[in-house]
């Protein structure tokens, strides 16, 4: 290998290769025969396809853990596929179809050619985080894959997406410096980027207080995306202020490819360090959970509710690592198998909440009342969402969401946190509360003499929303009856 | 044969599916007559696959269905009927035919029978389920299948004299089982993590091998707190009144008679064999949680004026029972448990179809309102409320008597679980016996005694509610005259529980 030259394993970066081909194609199609939306539509959905396709590909091809974009003298890959990266790939790219095929109708209309281009660019970017081992690579993919989100707000071109989008940016710059700060911390005690050497370091005294440092301000700048707390509090408003199928995206891709970077690092990155930052991930975690589901027990406005139900969430995708000290690769699992349940759930959930707004008089601002009586009207979509919402709350028939609870529960228990464990045992009780009003009122009757909120008209559902909504719904069914996936998204080494 | 377990699951469930779907475009009595025919099959095979399993033969399930279900945690979906789930399983099958029929007469509220029926079959077919799993993790998803159907049950079917009341009633209820059963999964999830195994019946037979103390402990006592909100044993039943209450008459049924049994179930089940030597270490502390509910019920009964919370509180009592027949470790006191708990399922859920008539009649459950004078006023109302009433005090002859008789037998012998306490849980526990003829007397005396009270007159039960109890009152005398038909259907797998074979 010559220096300064790497050697490149393009089936193993194919899927990155195939996302940014697809942005480039969407360009030059407008460029070329503008105005065809169709084509542009077509591009937009093959990229995200192939790119599944070409992660299939990739594992089944090559061994996995496979490596390339290796430094000489074994210094370490910066990119690397294991079973890990392709089970968040996996996640990334089923949430950005869905999104994607919400979109083509919603914001994607306005602006088309933008918004293909800025999602597509912000799922490379997630897809690459996934696979990418070293912090320079990870930082930037992370950044990739959300700063595009700014401009897919931004779109909306009125004072509310402003609004929403200056916030997201801001606290995009914010994470940024304190990730870049944590990056320079752990540089400055590790003395590489690069996560196999990081991976074997065990330091004692001055040293080792670095590199905690470090690794704290690396997961809190990766906490603003996952919508942590005390870091989400732009959660609610950034989500209200977005167009639902960004904020779906916000609530899926972005927060996939957040978890990959948390789990990367903290796992892949820092396995002897572990007994060290679990307490700061339970922390992290039940914190989240808490003023989570708190705060969304108040709350009156659908996406507002779901904005706040995601905050919870985000909790329970991290709760596993706090029990890392048991078994990374298991917490690690559990972790990723959570994400996925719950990416699932949540998408039909949204896919529901964008159907109401697009028929709502009040729009996306349409509060909980608006869902009174759903099933009367809309028996489909009232059953998908009440389906989403017993998953999300982790309740019979939503099989998929409770062995996902078990799935995260697993590890802490494993590891004997019984005061993690007991605190988020209470609040499964605690999402328990809204999930089940919220569902409640699907099913209600309408209140004699209320004039109904909602023209009883049936809705036109265009094919692309419909193909959305029986993706997810769909995804949500076969996840309950079969929930394997759920329980062990991959097997095999971290990589 | 083995395809009854799943007949007998699957029916329920997928009949509950199929109402639900069709809704509205369902008249209600149609819907009714359908979900009691479903009802029915579901007992026909519930009693058939009791006669194929043959429980009383040996402890083995005689039953069972095994097929891999989640291979990342080790779950396979495994079914069997043996001789501690076969009396649950037809009491619960018998329960839901017996509310399904009732339905087709009383609705709680015209237009919406059909989807009340769904979540009644739902919670049959969910219980039946949490009778049959021998899978932990089975187990668990089929315990939490009836939470929500039951929360609808009350939520929206629920006495709506008072929504507030109603709404705070269903949260508590959803709220509190809700979190005891996550508390459970802790208990589950530690045994499967440690034992590498979630298979009841290996862990059965292994007895709690390589499991060590602390995790023992550690295990049973979360596996008993979840369980104990379910059961519901003192200080965590204070969901039960307030559920009971608000319930319609169908609902209250089912919790009495199956949700209730689902708790002692998943201690017998679940926590004594699995985890025997920390159950043991805990028993004493369970045998006074016990002791404490059994006096804690019988007290709150002799002043408490409304009817349903009566039989509320005295499902509590009844339940402290089950808890102290347990805890003794003793097969005797095992065997009563069991006993106990069908007793109760049966009792109180005759108890609930007349207290819930009567609250009908006269628009509340009220000793005032509803006045002296029920066995003039109303004759074959009177007599059955009075029969439940004495078989609930543990009349001999009647079925509430030797379930009673056996635990308190059992922690008079419990030296080995319960220390030199055990005489003193025993007479304790006779005690509330004694308060229990107190508080049915009382009963008694405003209600169905004395001369017949002012107001309206009430008609006498229909011949449906006679057609829906008859079953129960049979039930009732024949397990009291004839004990001995349930207790050898159960003492292979008591025996077994205990490790007698050991």
């Amino acid at each position: 290998m010559t220096r300064g030259v790497q050697d490149v394993d393009w089936v193993l970066v194919s899927p990155v290769v195939v996302l940014v081909a697809a942005l480039l194609a969407v360009l030059l199609v407008d460029a070329a025969v503008p105005g065809r939306r169709r084509l542009l539509d077509g591009v937009g959905l093959a990229g995200v396809l192939l790119a599944g396709g070409a992660v299939a590909w990739g594992a089944a091809v090559r061994d996995l853990p496979a490596a390339t974009l290796c430094a000489g003298a074994g210094a370490g890959c910066s990119y690397v596929v294991s079973g890990l990266t392709v089970a968040l790939q996996g996640v990334t790219l089923v949430a950005a179809l869905v999104v994607l095929l919400l979109a083509l109708d919603g914001p994607g209309a306005r602006a088309r050619v933008e918004h293909h281009a800025l999602l597509l660019a912000a799922v490379a970017g997630a897809v690459a985080l996934a696979a990418a081992r070293d912090l320079a690579s990870l930082v930037i993919a992370l950044e990739t894959a959300s700063l595009p989100v700014v401009a897919l707000i931004a779109l909306r071109r009125d004072a509310r997406g402003a609004e929403a989008a200056l916030k997201l940016l801001l606290v995009a710059v914010a994470s940024l410096g304190v990730l870049l700060l944590g990056v320079a911390f752990v540089y400055a005690g590790a003395g590489t980027l690069h996560l196999a050497g990081l991976s074997l370091l065990d330091p004692d005294g001055a040293r080792r207080a670095l590199l905690l440092l470090g690794l704290a301000l690396v997961v809190a700048g990766a906490a603003f995306k996952l919508s942590a707390m005390p870091f989400g509090w732009w959660t609610p408003d950034v989500y209200a202020g977005s167009p639902p199928p960004v904020a779906a995206f916000l609530s899926t891709v972005s927060k996939a490819a957040a978890t990959a970077f948390v789990v990367v690092v903290l796992v892949v990155g820092a396995p002897l360090l572990v007994a060290d930052w679990t307490t700061l991930v339970a922390v992290l975690a039940l914190t989240t959970m808490t003023v989570g589901n708190l705060v969304a027990l108040r709350q009156r406005v659908a996406v507002r509710l779901l904005a706040w139900s995601t905050v919870a969430q985000a909790g329970w995708v991290l709760l596993p690592l706090a029990g890392a000290g048991a078994g990374l690769p298991a917490a690690a699992r559990a972790s990723v198998g959570y994400l996925l349940a719950y990416a699932v759930a949540s998408l039909a959930a949204f896919v529901v909440v964008v159907l109401v707004a697009r028929h709502h008089v009040d729009g996306e601002r349409h509060l909980l009342e608006a869902h009174r009586g759903l099933v009367r009207r809309e028996p489909v979509a009232a059953v998908a969402l009440a389906f989403a919402l017993a998953n999300l709350a982790g309740l019979p028939p939503g099989v998929m969401g409770l062995v996902a609870k078990v799935v995260a529960l697993g590890p802490v228990v494993d590891a004997r946190s019984w005061l993690v464990a007991v605190l988020a045992a209470a609040n499964v009780a605690l999402g328990l509360a809204y999930y089940l009003r919220w569902g409640a009122l699907l099913l209600a009757r309408d209140d004699a003499g209320q004039a109904p909120r909602v023209p009883r008209l049936t809705w036109d559902v265009t094919p692309a929303e419909g193909l959305a909504l029986g993706v997810s719904a769909g995804g949500c069914v076969v996840l309950s009856v079969l929930p394997a996936l759920v329980a062990a998204p991959f097997g095999g080494l971290l990589g | 044969m083995s395809g009854l377990l799943v007949a007998v699951v699957a029916l329920p469930l997928g009949a509950a599916l199929v109402l639900l779907l069709l809704g509205r475009r369902l008249p209600d009595r149609a819907a009714a007559a359908g979900a009691t025919v479903v009802a029915a099959i579901t007992l026909e095979l519930a009693v058939w696959a009791v006669l194929e399993a043959r429980p009383w033969d040996g402890a083995a399930p005689g039953l069972r269905v095994d097929v891999p279900w989640i291979p990342g945690l080790g779950a396979r979906l495994h079914l069997g009927l043996d001789g501690v789930s076969a009396p649950l399983v037809v009491l619960t099958a018998l329960l839901g035919l017996l509310v399904c029929a009732y339905t087709v007469v009383v609705v709680p509220r015209p237009g919406r029978a059909p989807a009340l029926l769904a979540c009644l079959l739902a919670v049959v077919g969910g219980a039946v389920a949490t009778f049959l799993a021998l899978d932990l993790l089975v187990f668990f998803v089929a315990f939490e299948t009836v939470l929500v159907p039951m929360w609808f049950v009350v939520a929206v079917w629920g006495d709506d004299a008072d929504v507030a009341a109603r709404r705070d009633a269903a949260y508590r209820f959803i709220l509190f089982t809700a979190l005891g059963s996550t508390v459970m999964l802790l208990g589950i999830l530690l045994v499967a993590v440690r034992a590498g195994t979630t298979d009841l019946v290996e862990l059965a037979s292994s007895r709690g091998a390589g499991l060590d103390a602390g995790t023992q402990v550690a295990a049973a006592a979360l596996l008993l707190t979840g369980l104990a909100v379910k059961v519901p044993a003192w200080p965590l039943h204070t969901w039960l009144p307030p559920a009971h209450t608000i319930a319609p008459t169908v609902g209250s049924v089912l919790l009495a008679g199956v949700l209730l049994k689902m708790g002692s179930y998943g201690i017998v089940r679940v926590a004594v064999p699995v985890v025997p030597d920390g159950v043991a270490r805990l028993a004493p502390g369970l045998a006074a949680v016990g002791v404490v509910g059994i006096l804690w019920g019988g007290l709150a009964c002799l002043v408490e004026r409304d009817l349903k919370r009566l039989v509320a509180f005295s499902s509590v009592s009844h339940m402290g029972f089950v808890l102290v027949g347990i805890a003794s470790g003793t097969q005797q006191g095992l065997q009563g448990a069991l006993f106990a708990n069908i007793a109760h399922g049966v009792i109180s859920s005759l108890l609930f179809l007349v207290v819930g008539g009567i609250k009908d009649r006269h628009h509340s459950a009220d000793l005032a309102r509803v006045g002296s004078g029920l066995r003039d006023r109303a004759p074959r109302l009177g007599w059955l409320l009075a029969l439940g009433a004495v078989a609930g005090f543990g009349l001999p002859g009647l079925a509430g008597f030797w379930g009673e008789l056996l635990a308190v037998w059992g922690a008079w012998a419990g030296r080995d679980a319960l220390g030199a306490g055990a005489p003193w849980v025993a007479a304790l526990a006779a005690l509330g016996a004694a308060l229990a003829a107190a508080y049915v007397l009382r009963v008694l005396r405003r209600v169905w005694h004395g001369p017949p009270a002012g107001g309206p007159a009430v008609p006498d039960a229909s011949a449906t509610e006679v057609a829906v109890t008859a079953p129960l009152v049979a039930l009732v005398v024949g397990l009291g005259l004839m004990p001995w038909l349930l207790l050898s259907l159960t003492a292979p797998a008591a025996a077994a529980l205990l490790g007698a074979g050991r």
